[in-house]
């Protein structure tokens, strides 16, 4: 006997005139391995067909759909119904932009942020297109590729609790992906270049540790890893800025 | 998209300057999370000691005058700690309260996250064959846990430094007793009713410390081989050992039981 669940969705739509956020309930009867992405086409299909949400690769590649499900921020296209209670409650994630019911706008933060932290290499070395390429260890490569899994999904923003309160706040996302820039030996950026963007009340010390972001990102990044691998590189890299600084 | 610039690569500002806001910004950054870290490390050592000193009464009041007559007049320990916990006592509070938001909306809208993240649970009953196993997250309400009990302590903790400078530099009279502390002058004291301020004190540091520990583990040492799985697991130990060994203190203290030598 399939379950009957029942879908009590966040609806507002923001341009539309007179909208007050309300939740609509929607039942839809279970199917074998049927996943929140299907349930909710189904259910604008049917039921709601103004529903909006985000979905593009239904894969858990993209970090489109990551919504609060029963209280917990996570990729809507990874999470099957039957790991769920009979009730769904799903919600926009906090934190983001709203742009209507379950859909959200974190491109415009992550951007922001990518920008902040001029997250790209930094290097002054001309481009050699018929060079040989530069060979990295196998250990660094890995650590890079581990913080450049990150899919931008906004969960461990969204589970943030201090990211809630200090809008400015880089986040786990923000800071996972510093860290990526520091692993890499091709960034050319000195100990005082790291110093002054990371070690901020709104970078890496703004971190109070309630670790909520490792516990629900959904492609398991090793967050705390990095951030303290960051920390300890602040806490011993001071001192190497000041001596970078008296060189200059 | 008001306020956000659209040029792809903005220029880097320049930043080779140690007299620089930014530089001065970080330093101050660095220097704040040092502060409230190692105070708050000093404290939960000395708590560990401090603990395990005054459960020695569980084992009758000889062998509670001969650690504290050790620690008084053999290696005169206990006069100079009084003033440097006093001292870490309240730099802690002042450093590490800055964390805490200032309007009761923040404090409200963190405590409703932590409570349903922690509550999540009860909404995914997830099938053992699961792609995704959910952890429980409960870490976002201890944090909370702590504030609380900080402040507890910070009253409590406040009222047990002064009780403790005055007794330890005065004679107060106690049975003619001469200057500094015995298991005498503690039974009397708790047994007189100080046993309930101290339980709410006992139940609040062991909380707040090993919940502070296990974040500072967690924080500076998650990338070595300490992961936060032992952070965590030496977080359990931490609470149980000290309010199971803080609990027995307490009843023996206040004389509900004669202890294990009488």
């Amino acid at each position: 006997m399939a379950r009957k669940l029942t879908f009590k969705i966040f609806r507002y739509n923001p341009t539309k005139e007179n909208d007050e956020p309300h939740i609509d309930t929607f039942e839809l009867e279970e199917t074998p391995r049927l996943n929140l992405f299907t349930a909710l086409h189904l259910i604008r299909e049917k039921q709601a067909p103004d529903l909006m949400y985000d979905f593009v690769c239904r894969a858990g590649i993209c970090g489109s759909c990551a919504m609060m499900i029963n209280g917990r921020p996570t990729l809507a296209c990874r999470t099957l119904t039957s790991d769920l209670a009979d009730t769904i409650e799903l919600y926009p994630l906090p934190f983001f932009k709203l742009l209507g019911d379950l859909s959200v706008d974190t491109g415009v933060w992550f951007h922001d942020m990518a920008k902040r932290l001029e997250s790209w290499i930094h290097t002054t070395k001309e481009f050699d297109p018929t060079a040989v390429e530069e060979r990295m260890d196998n250990a660094t490569a890995n650590k890079i590729y581990e913080s450049e899994r990150c899919i931008e999904c906004g969960c461990c923003v969204a589970a943030c609790a201090t990211a809630q309160v200090y809008p400015d706040f880089l986040g786990a996302a923000g800071l996972n992906r510093i860290g990526r820039f520091m692993f890499d030996p091709r960034d050319t950026r000195g100990e005082q270049e790291w110093f002054e963007l990371v070690s901020t009340d709104i970078g890496v010390f703004g971190c109070i540790g309630m670790m909520a972001c490792d516990d629900v990102c959904p492609k398991d990044l090793p967050l705390l890893e990095v951030f303290s691998y960051i920390r300890r590189k602040m806490n011993s890299g001071v001192k190497v800025a000041v001596k970078e600084m008296d060189l200059a | 998209m008001t306020g956000i610039d659209t040029e792809l690569y903005p220029k880097a500002e320049t930043r080779h300057n140690k007299t620089s806001s930014a530089f001065k910004n970080a330093k101050k950054a660095l220097r704040d999370e040092r502060i409230s870290g190692l105070t708050g490390a000093f404290l939960a050592l000395f708590i560990w000691g401090h603990l395990l000193a005054e459960s020695s009464i569980i084992f009758g009041k000889e062998v509670y005058d001969i650690v504290a007559n050790f620690m008084e007049v053999t290696i005169p320990l206990a006069q100079p700690v009084i003033f440097i916990v006093t001292i870490a006592f309240f730099v802690h509070f002042i450093w590490a309260s800055r964390k805490i938001p200032g309007k009761l909306r923040e404090r409200k809208r963190m405590l409703e996250l932590g409570q349903k993240l922690q509550k999540s649970r009860e909404g995914w009953q997830q099938d053992p064959k699961s792609d995704i196993k959910l952890r429980t997250h409960f870490e976002t309400s201890l944090w909370i846990t702590q504030v609380r009990t900080g402040m507890i302590v910070l009253a409590a903790g406040s009222f047990h430094l002064v009780l403790v400078t005055w007794n330890l530099f005065s004679d107060m009279g106690y049975l003619g007793q001469a200057h500094g502390f015995n298991a005498d002058l503690t039974v009397a004291r708790m047994s007189s009713g100080l046993w309930i301020l101290y339980s709410v004190l006992m139940a609040s540091v062991v909380a707040h410390m090993a919940i502070g520990v296990y974040r500072l583990l967690v924080k500076w040492l998650a990338d070595t081989w300490f992961v936060r799985n032992y952070a965590k697991a030496f977080f359990y130990l931490l609470f149980t050992f000290y309010i199971v060994l803080g609990t027995i203190t307490i009843v023996t203290a206040s004389g509900a039981w004669e202890g294990l030598l009488s």
